[in-house]
């Protein structure tokens, strides 16, 4: 069955495939029928080159296909890590550690033994830093899974 | 034919790739860390956006909840220092700040913030008397907040509020309690009356007091002026004749013989005097008369000062 579509359509069987998945893409939610949907409008382009060659036959077609399914993603993956850091508007989104770096406050209690506590938006967050007595203006310098270190303001 | 083997494993690759692909593309919502899991141990985690995982090796393990979340504490029986039952309910704020910890470092970390949570009410509340319990909620919050923020540090969440909702004391506690209230009220508004009575008998006796004071002096003046008039009176009869004194009684009274006489509804006349000192005032005229005219009808001469009789001399 794969076979007879495979050989009878040619090139533009794999055009018409690529753009069914792409449009599958858009209904069913998860980001995966893409990549095959390019690497079958791929794979089309390049038997449309190659058509009727003895060295791609169907089977090579299918091969070349699920490799440049897997490149695509890959690739793709990669494209979307380099443009990750400018690709929003908010960075800190629910880090809310990670929100209050640059922000002052006073010391609630001192910090004794590499820990006190400062009050920010009206809850209490447990800091680290050197030993301060308590109401000294403090500066929060970074935020690491909910430990906020603080300097000297 | 060349491929005879291959057409079958051919279909077979296709499935298993689409099925990697599957697996592997992961996308993350934003809201969501999911922790991953190779052959079941932690390596790291998966933020929000598109994330591809190694196939066979790798699993999703955790989907974590990044977003602050709220939590019902359900209402429970608080005994207070004084031993007041009082049943108590609150809301927690909590936010997962690393998911690993959050997934890994508890075994059902919302039942766990949960029993914390209420566990650190009953020993809070415990250690305060209901009057306080009712009128300090903002330091209780407080307070529980640090504790169970501290107690919740380790497994990587961030406590943002520990709130009390409701504080029920019993009805007939709360009965006493308006009845109290009531006692207060009243208590203050008696005192309040009796003070006010206070105060107005102050002002009272110190208003009669002035006004005794000026009595005194208005007597002390009348005196004073009683005095005075005398002095005037003795000294113009001393300087002039005891006559003209004599005329001035004489007229009054003949004024009052006229009043009594001109009473409509006395027909007995009380005399109670010697109508014979009218008459010899009438006499004492007469010498006036004389004084002034003279026997003979001349000039008058200067009168010499004489002392003043009691009456008309009689004796002439």
């Amino acid at each position: 069955m794969l076979q007879s579509v495979l050989t009878e359509l040619g090139p533009w069987n794999w055009m018409v495939l690529g753009f069914i998945l792409l449009a599958l893409e858009i209904l069913v939610p998860g980001i995966f029928l893409l990549w095959i949907g390019i690497a079958a409008i791929l794979t089309g382009a390049l038997t449309l080159q190659l058509w009727g060659l003895i060295w791609w036959p169907w089977q090579v077609q299918v091969l070349v296909f699920l490799v440049l399914s897997v490149a695509s993603a890959l690739i793709g993956k990669k494209l979307m890590d380099a443009r990750r850091a400018d690709d929003t508007d908010q960075p800190l989104l629910n880090k809310r550690a990670e929100q209050l770096v640059g922000r002052t406050a006073s010391l609630d209690e001192p910090i004794d033994n590499g820990y006190g506590r400062i009050r920010i938006d009206d809850t209490t967050w447990r800091v680290s830093g050197p030993d301060l007595p308590a109401g000294t203006r403090v500066r929060v310098t970074s935020a690491e899974s909910g430990e906020l270190k603080v300097e000297k303001a | 034919m060349l491929f005879s083997g291959l057409d079958i494993l051919i279909p077979v690759l296709v499935v298993l790739v689409l099925l990697l692909l599957f697996v592997s593309v992961k996308t993350v919502p934003q809201g969501h860390n999911y922790t991953v899991e190779r052959f079941g141990r932690y390596t790291r985690t998966l933020s929000p956006g598109l994330n591809i995982i190694t196939p066979f090796i790798d699993r999703v393990g955790a989907k974590m909840n990044m977003m602050e979340q709220v939590l019902d504490v359900p209402t429970q029986e608080v005994i207070t220092r004084d031993n007041a039952i009082v049943a108590v309910d609150g809301v927690a704020f909590y936010q997962v700040l690393s998911a690993p910890q959050a997934a890994y470092q508890v075994s059902g970390l919302e039942n766990a913030i949960l029993n914390l949570t209420m566990t650190n009410i009953r020993s809070v509340m415990g250690s305060m008397d209901l009057d306080e319990l009712l009128s300090n909620r903002d330091m209780i919050n407080e307070k529980l907040l640090r504790i169970v923020d501290e107690a919740a540090n380790p497994w990587g969440i961030k406590m943002t509020r520990v709130e009390i909702k409701d504080i029920n004391p019993p009805a007939n506690l709360v009965e006493s309690m308006a009845r109290q209230m009531m006692a207060e009220r009243n208590k203050r508004a008696q005192i309040l009356e009796a003070e006010g009575l206070k105060q107005a008998q102050i002002l009272e006796a110190e208003g009669r007091r002035e006004a005794a004071f000026r009595d005194a002096e208005a007597r002390e003046r009348a005196a004073e002026a009683e005095a005075r008039a005398t002095e005037v009176v003795s000294e113009a009869i001393a300087k002039g004749d005891v006559q003209a004194v004599n005329y001035f009684v004489a007229q009054k009274y003949t004024e009052a013989l006229a009043k009594i006489g001109s009473s409509n509804n006395n027909k007995i006349v009380l005399m109670p005097f010697e109508a014979s000192a009218l008459i010899g005032t009438l006499g004492g005229i007469g010498q006036i008369a004389r004084d002034v005219f003279g026997a003979d009808g001349k000039s008058p001469r200067p009168s010499t000062p004489r002392p003043p009789t009691t009456g008309p001399a009689r004796e002439q």
